[in-house]
């Protein structure tokens, strides 16, 4: 039995220690935001918030969760509470077939929550573990600025002192 | 998210739904003579292909009968739709629908979205629909309202009466009792409030809170997934299977041998992949493609060129004799390697058979194939086979194909289990329909003042064309046609049919682009037995590459700018023209360029829109940096600017990656790649700036999702070719 924090609140899960937590999360928690895209470590589709890190899960074994605190992209907000980032998402739509996409907000996510401002190179550098067969590389970055000169919403979940924007 | 909430649908359940909900339907016959029709007149021979509806609750619904895979399609016919109907966009509920005849693509005769055309045929038809729609709705409110329809406007789904507004809603009942206009005046691109405009993509909240439904987001109780190995050379069968320690793994359900492999079933899909791990299996190989490896294989292309077997398949003027006049030859061979699709949403598919029924949960490209192979592999009828559609993560043609349906389909009844098929990304790699081989040889005669007399090339290399017609005819051929017939129609490929002696896909782009006196265009099938396929531009994608880089070569060997010369062989070919004009102002051509930075240029045609690029690009220590894409593209009226710009960009990044990276290997007929760290994809910090313009235009409008593509690898290998003087003359491009 593994317990750790997913998106604010303590979860248990009863898996063989060596599954991915991407698998753990797909198949067991059923929370399928995030997704599965190379199995290697490679691509940053499967990508969630580590204590704050943006993180491989499709390579990671459940048993390295434990006690810790993961975010995914349900974490970040939703429909109908969007967070500044997934807002400027959307004003300039980023997403194609938007597969991909998950994983590029948490690594935006963790860039912003760790430099509020970024240079290009830093964007690059942040972002480069994140493949997009779609090429939205441009208007993610424009997105990535627009928020970055904004207060930012919700990043990282915490009920306590969620706050984000309406649509 | 649970099936019962899957906004998917086949055409029994599309109708009882919209029936259900009632208010007004107008279906939408996708001919180019359209008009619309509501359900009341809809007569027996009548099947329209797509639905608009407005509820009473004042709620409008469109029915989508293209697939959306990130091309854009999803916000585009929905904005068609809105502008004619004055709705906001936003407002409009879209549905994927699932397989039925009647959502064909008019122009492919079956249900496939591709050749980038969805906006090019639906264009019309969706706003004439809409149109009509709107004048249906405004004479019911006229004469609800006992009011002359003249003094009546609207806005917004509401009709406007003496500066009062009512929502469409309270007009609707009426409307749908009465026949509609048939050719309700359609608004002038000047009064657009919504096309023309940039706005923000329809699905972009779904896809950014990871709410929206791939094909592999599917999940119901019940349901196992399955992991299937399968013969490292393409279109090789299991021998013998040792499964006896997969079978006492944690998890597992059933082990089955299928038509291709040996699939793992399982209540996860970590514990489906560490056992199909330990399967040990022995395969039957096809001998053909098993001889074959890349160190060597090119040669079998090489020879072929040379060879007796060469069909002609395009001739102008004297063909090939005009060379006979020429004052100087130019020749030249470039080479394409093997490609894979790479879609970032590894194929999969999800079947339950059950109670003489069979549901498939897929985002595919053609939704009717994959139902006419779940029909045959069941052995049911395809009205017992329902396909519920999901957004795809990627498709770049690789959706087209329903291997993966017909594979999960399979499984599904050897296990006896409802089962959600998931390849690995090795397995994506490994069994692709991937981009063909190709081989061109050009010969090109210039007349004594350098300009263009005769264009003459031969391409060496496998056919797409078979490879497809095996899923087709296997998925729509009647049920009583024996699979040995099937199979034989199919791999004979071209000479099916009268006049399709050559495969188009082979050849297009080769040729029709600059304006030359003689043309001779030939061809010979070159065919190791790898699957190939559709590939974001088909032909255009090796041929753009051939024949940009062989018009650069023709320019240099007479002394001249090569941006000058191909304006000089546009004249037959306006749009490509202004193109290259607009291009080489906004890129400042060969002016005020940073120090060892140079330009290459490249223009192509393909499915019916222009693209001229211009790359930016330096080479230090043989490496070749890529500093500025710039694009023009002319594709008629423009539906969202933003959207075909994100579209150029993206076919773009998509292109570089193979101008610089691509390349599948075969050693021994199977395929050496296996994922990211060995068939590498353009990452952000590898991507250049790409500035793209659009060419104002008021004619009909064409094709983005893939025009984008071919010019690319030229325009960067001409660059490299005006900073090192090297030509690169196979892809990818690499200096040594």
């Amino acid at each position: 039995m593994i317990s750790f924090e997913l998106n604010g609140k303590a979860v248990e899960v009863d898996v063989s220690l060596d599954t991915p937590l991407l698998w753990v999360m797909r198949d067991h928690l059923k929370l399928k935001g995030t997704k599965f895209g190379c199995g290697m470590g490679l691509c940053g589709a499967c990508s969630m918030l580590i204590d704050g890190v943006s993180t491989r899960t499709c390579i990671l074994p459940i048993a390295a969760v434990a006690n810790r605190q993961v975010t995914t992209i349900e974490g970040l907000g939703n429909p109908q509470m969007l967070s500044t980032l997934q807002q400027a998402w959307v004003e300039n739509s980023v997403p194609q077939c938007g597969y991909c996409q998950s994983g590029q907000l948490v690594s935006a996510s963790a860039l912003l929550n760790s430099n509020p401002n970024p240079t290009d190179a830093e964007i690059d550098d942040a972002m480069s573990g994140n493949i997009c067969r779609c090429g939205t590389y441009p208007n993610i970055k424009k997105a990535i600025k627009a928020a970055a000169g904004q207060q930012l919403g919700v990043q990282t979940f915490d009920p306590k002192a969620t706050k984000g924007v309406e649509v | 998210m649970s099936m019962n909430n899957s906004n998917a649908s086949r055409r029994g359940f599309l109708k009882s739904s919209l029936f259900a909900a009632g208010g007004l339907v107008v279906g939408v016959p996708l001919s180019a003579c359209a008009t619309a029709s509501n359900t009341k007149s809809e007569g027996k021979n009548f099947v329209p292909d797509a639905f608009i509806q407005i509820t009473p609750d004042n709620a409008v619904h469109f029915y989508m009968p293209r697939s959306e895979m990130g091309q854009g399609t999803y916000t585009g016919l929905t904005t068609i739709i809105a502008e004619e109907l004055d709705v906001d966009p936003a407002t409009i509920q879209v549905h994927h629908v699932g397989a039925g005849d009647e959502f064909a693509n008019p122009e492919a005769g079956i249900q496939i979205t591709g050749g980038s055309n969805s906006i090019r045929v639906h264009f019309d038809p969706l706003r004439q629909a809409a149109a009509n729609a709107r004048a249906g709705i405004l004479n019911a409110a006229a004469q609800q309202m006992a009011l002359d329809v003249s003094v009546l406007t609207t806005n917004n789904a509401q009709v406007i009466a003496k500066g009062q507004a009512f929502n469409y809603s309270e007009f609707v009942t009426l409307a749908a009792k009465q026949d509609l206009p048939t050719q309700a005046k359609l608004k002038l691109p000047k009064d657009y409030k919504y096309m023309g405009k940039d706005r923000p993509r329809l699905d972009g909240v779904s896809k950014s809170t990871g709410t929206a439904q791939f094909g592999l987001d599917v999940d119901f109780p019940g349901l196992q997934r399955a992991v299937l190995v399968r013969c490292p050379v393409a279109g090789g069968s299991v021998a013998a299977v040792n499964d006896s320690q997969a079978l006492k793994m944690p998890g597992v359900k059933k082990i089955v041998t299928i038509y291709n492999g040996v699939a793992v079933v399982a209540e996860s899909y970590w514990q489906a992949k560490q056992a199909a791990a330990t399967l040990d299996v022995t395969w039957n190989k096809p001998e053909k493609l098993a001889s074959f490896s890349s160190d060597t294989g090119k040669k079998w292309f090489e020879d072929a060129l040379k060879g007796e077997d060469l069909e002609d398949a395009h001739e102008e003027g004297e063909g090939e004799d005009g060379l006979a006049t020429a004052h100087k030859v130019v020749s030249a061979q470039y080479w394409a390697p093997y490609l894979a699709h790479s879609t970032m949403e590894p194929l999969n598919c999800t079947v339950r058979i059950e109670n003489g029924k069979c549901d498939v949960w897929v985002g595919c490209q053609s939704p009717g194939v994959a139902q006419g192979l779940a029909a045959r592999i069941t052995g049911l009828s395809k009205d017992d086979v329902t396909v519920h559609s999901t957004f795809l993560g990627g498709g770049f043609g690789r959706r087209v194909y329903s291997d993966y349906v017909a594979e999960a389909t399979a499984i599904a009844r050897e296990s006896g289990l409802a089962v959600q098929l998931i390849w690995s990304r090795e397995d994506d790699t490994k069994h692709d329909y991937y981009r063909p081989a190709s081989l061109a040889d050009f010969k090109v005669g210039l007349d004594k003042d350098g300009s263009i007399e005769s264009w003459n090339v031969k391409r060496a290399g496998p056919n797409t064309m078979p490879y497809f017609l095996d899923q087709l005819v296997d998925g729509k051929a009647p049920g009583f046609m024996p699979t040995g017939l099937v199979d034989w129609l199919s791999k004979r490929g071209y000479g099916l049919f009268d006049g399709l002696s050559v495969d188009e896909s082979s050849v297009e782009g080769l040729f029709e682009d600059y304006d030359a006196q003689h043309k001779h265009v030939q061809h010979v099938t070159v065919d190791p037995g790898l699957p190939v396929g559709f590939w974001r531009s088909v032909g255009h994608s090796f041929s753009g590459y051939f024949k940009e880089s062989m018009m650069d070569e023709v320019a240099h060997a007479v002394q001249q700018d090569p941006m000058a010369y191909r304006l000089a062989h546009t004249k037959n070919n306006p749009n490509l023209n202004g193109a290259l004009k607009l291009v080489a102002q906004k890129s400042n051509w060969g002016k005020n360029l940073p120090n060892n930075h140079f330009h290459g240029v490249a223009a192509h045609n393909s499915f019916m829109s222009s693209v001229a690029q211009v790359a930016q690009v330096s080479v230090e220590n043989n490496q070749i940096k890529i500093h500025k894409i710039t694009c023009v593209v002319d594709c008629g009226l423009v539906v969202n600017p933003d959207i075909v710009k994100a579209q150029m960009k993206s076919g773009i990044i998509f292109a570089l990656t193979a101008a610089l990276y691509g390349e599948i290997t075969l050693k021994d007929g199977a395929v050496q790649q296996s994922n990211f760290h060995d068939y590498a994809i353009m990452r952000m910090n590898e991507t250049p700036e790409i500035d793209v313009h659009i060419v104002q235009s008021d004619a009909a409008p064409t094709g983005v999702g893939e025009p984008g593509v071919p010019p690319v690898a030229a325009a960067v290998a001409n660059a490299v070719f005006a900073a090192t003087g090297k030509r690169l003359r196979s892809l990818p491009l690499k200096l040594s």
